[in-house]
């Protein structure tokens, strides 16, 4: 049901590829994304930081266009400190989600953004909520997204478990974010995470050289010892071709 | 084919000596049909400032009257007459106001600039359709013959020529880098202008 | 024709006209673009930016010898690369706003501030004015550096490069990067970036430009490496005066000439 191809991008544009995901357990959320951001064929930032902060116990991460993307993210965050000053409390995660998907649906032609929204709020504690390229809001316990996220779909459903502590669901998010950031081109770089709880937020980094290491292939080649058995004289002969 | 292409003509200014000098050919055409032989496309805008502007013929005629309309309102605000760098300065915002709907003229400016001390410096200026400036030290070029213009300039202009000299000069690179453009020539003219007079001398060109 | 007002804003009454001219297979010309190298790095205690400083039309050089690190105020400044004329217009207008806004806060303006205003320009132009840019200065919380790609979004990185040359410069300073430089160090790495565009980028040319920001001072260094300087001409290529034919000639003298005749006797003023 996708209508807009988030390849589609105006020529030049400056590209989010992209693997991001948000995560949530029992105290809090955690976030993470790769760090590449792409301009054709040309890596325009390797360490860019697509988690971005929206509010206090808040944040946001941005896949599609980064002019998009940062736009609409700068949009939400002046309404809710607006909503702040206003109303004196801290906005819920809902509101910020609500906020991003108006944005997002209202100006769908004209936006290639695909967000995920994720925080802790006092009225229901921590959440995720997924706002794909052409609007909808959905609330889930994980969410994923970026050109990565599609090699990974199957990993997240066949690992996810509820009930897990802070520390097993950073492992989750680092693992999907390393295997997703290996098979997709236009993700890549570093690992940034966010983990978001009632106590404030805490940023994790893993340089490129310590991603978690994966099943990296075996030497397909024969090994040097092979020797290729003669050829029979009865077998096939090669056709003759003529100098 | 161009819409620059479309009635052809070329323009180029030099600067020398306490002098400055800009120069135009005299074509008119209708892409390659020539109509007139006699179409100015140089036009004083002050005692001391000459403006050229190679383009569409239409907007050549419209962009003379918005910059004689522009010139006059400043003066009559500012009483006094405006400055080669200032008109410059104009030029590039009429034209930069329609960036998304350009006029196809690419002006040449060239005037005596007035200095502190109150002598005059030679000044010379173009920019492209959209109005980005281009203030050289030697001399500047626009139209259809614009290559051949640069090429012979390149290889012709000195510095520090006298007012007759660099009239040779200017001639020489007008009417050679012409002869090589199918959308110019048709005749030239020239203006030379020093800190007292303005010598404007009509050439004798190769008519086809 | 002219109106007697016109207002703020670009004009768009042109474009009926130029598109049926399009429509009809007579293409728009060609603005200046800047091929362009730009660059910026932070070291210890400022930013330094560079630019080379040619401007091309098509495959023609249409300036030798440009400008293209602009003023946005005493301590912050913009490299440009792009459609030449929306780089020289946008940081113009950003420029004056960013006067307006310290005159009427009373504060040393921030490079935040210079690169939200021009973002949120960029984009709300949706990549139509084609500039590229990169933003450097000193403001009241540090050095800063900023990259704004012409659909408007920003990077804040140590070392930014931008322009067709900025693959070139960018190997540079991969190699060549350290954290904390001295003065010296920072602007030696600038040049060769910015040399390494001039040569090896067919869009960029001629000088190398810099830019030193500081907290209390602000070098301008135009034109601070000149590589490819022209060698004065063995001989002079003018003409015999007399060499062109013309037609006709007129003269127009520029000198006010007044005659003073007296008249009667002169008043006796003892």
């Amino acid at each position: 049901m996708q209508t807009v191809d988030m390849q589609q991008l105006k020529s030049g544009e400056i590209n989010l590829g992209t693997s991001i995901m948000a995560v949530q357990f029992k105290d809090g959320v955690v976030l993470g994304a790769d760090s590449r951001t792409t301009s054709g064929s040309y890596i325009a930032n390797r360490v860019s930081d697509k988690l971005t902060h929206i509010h206090d116990r808040i944040y946001c991460c941005r896949s599609g266009s980064a002019a998009d993307t940062q736009a609409v993210a700068d949009i939400v965050h002046y309404h809710l400190q607006m909503h702040t000053q206003q109303s004196g409390d801290r906005p819920s995660v809902h509101t910020a989600a609500t906020l991003f998907e108006k944005l997002c649906y209202e100006n769908k032609d004209a936006l290639s953004a695909g967000i995920i929204v994720a925080g802790w709020d006092k009225d229901v504690g921590p959440s995720v909520y997924n706002i794909p390229l052409g609007g909808g809001l959905f609330k889930q316990p994980w969410a994923i997204g970026g050109s990565g996220s599609t090699y990974v779909y199957g990993y997240c459903d066949a690992t996810y478990q509820d009930g897990w502590d802070r520390d097993q669901t950073v492992e989750f998010v680092k693992n999907t974010l390393a295997l997703a950031m290996s098979r997709d081109g236009s993700s890549g770089g570093v690992i940034r995470m966010c983990v978001i709880t009632e106590e404030g937020v805490e940023r994790l980094f893993i340089p490129g050289n310590e991603l978690p290491k994966f099943w990296e292939g075996v030497e397909v080649l024969p090994p040097l010892s092979f020797k290729p058995k003669q050829q029979d004289p009865s077998g096939p002969v090669p056709m003759a071709v003529e100098a | 084919m161009s819409i620059m292409e479309y009635n052809g003509g070329s323009v180029i200014a030099m600067v020398g000596k306490d002098c400055v000098a800009i120069a135009s050919d005299l074509r008119l055409g209708v892409q390659s049909l020539s109509i007139s032989s006699n179409f100015q496309k140089i036009f004083p805008v002050t005692d001391r400032i000459y403006v050229g502007l190679p383009g569409l013929a239409s907007d050549v005629t419209t962009l003379h009257e918005q910059f004689r309309y522009r010139v006059n309102m400043y003066t009559i605000k500012e009483e006094r007459e405006i400055e080669p760098q200032t008109f410059a300065q104009m030029v590039s915002s009429t034209l930069y106001e329609r960036r998304f709907g350009p006029y196809f003229i690419e002006p040449v400016i060239a005037g005596m600039q007035r200095t502190p001390s109150g002598s005059y410096e030679p000044f010379i200026a173009a920019t492209d359709l959209i109005g980005c400036l281009n203030f050289a030290k030697d001399f500047v070029v626009a139209g259809t013959a614009s290559s051949e213009l640069f090429g012979a300039a390149e290889g012709l202009w000195e510095p520090d020529l006298e007012a007759e000299d660099l009239f040779e000069t200017i001639s020489q690179t007008l009417l050679n880098a012409v002869d090589r453009d199918t959308f110019s020539g048709w005749g030239a003219v020239v203006h030379v202008m020093t800190k007292d007079k303005v010598i404007t001398r009509t050439l004798k060109g190769r008519m086809d | 024709m002219t109106s007697f007002y016109s207002g703020p804003g670009f004009d768009f009454s042109n474009t009926v006209r130029n598109n049926f001219l399009q429509d009809r297979g007579l293409p728009l010309p060609k603005a200046t673009s800047t091929g362009t190298t730009i660059v910026g790095c932070i070291y210890k205690d400022g930013v330094v930016l560079g630019a080379d400083t040619r401007a091309t039309e098509g495959p023609i050089v249409a300036d030798k010898n440009c400008e293209k690190i602009h003023y946005i105020t005493e301590s912050i400044r913009c490299c440009g690369a792009g459609t030449a004329a929306d780089t020289e217009f946008t940081t113009a207008l950003i420029s004056s706003n960013m006067e307006m806004h310290a005159l009427s806060t009373g504060r040393k303006p921030r490079v935040v501030t210079a690169m939200t205003m021009l973002k949120q320009m960029l984009f709300r132009y949706q990549g139509h004015v084609g500039a590229a840019l990169v933003l450097g200065g000193v403001d009241v919380t540090g050095p800063h550096l900023f990259t704004i790609a012409p659909h408007g979004s920003t990077d804040k990185l140590p070392y930014v490069t931008m322009g067709s040359g900025s693959l070139a410069a960018m190997a540079v300073f991969e190699a060549g990067w350290k954290p904390d430089m001295t003065r010296e160090e920072a602007l030696e790495l600038v040049v060769a970036a910015i040399s390494a565009g001039i040569f090896n980028d067919l869009g960029s040319g001629s000088n190398v430009d810099a830019c030193v920001i500081t907290a209390n001072k602000t070098e301008m260094l135009r034109n601070f490496v000149r590589p490819n300087e022209r060698v004065t001409k063995e001989r002079s290529y003018g003409f015999r005066r007399g060499t062109t034919a013309w037609k006709k000639e007129q003269i127009r003298s520029l000198i006010v000439s007044e005659e003073v005749v007296k008249h009667g006797e002169a008043m006796d003023v003892s």
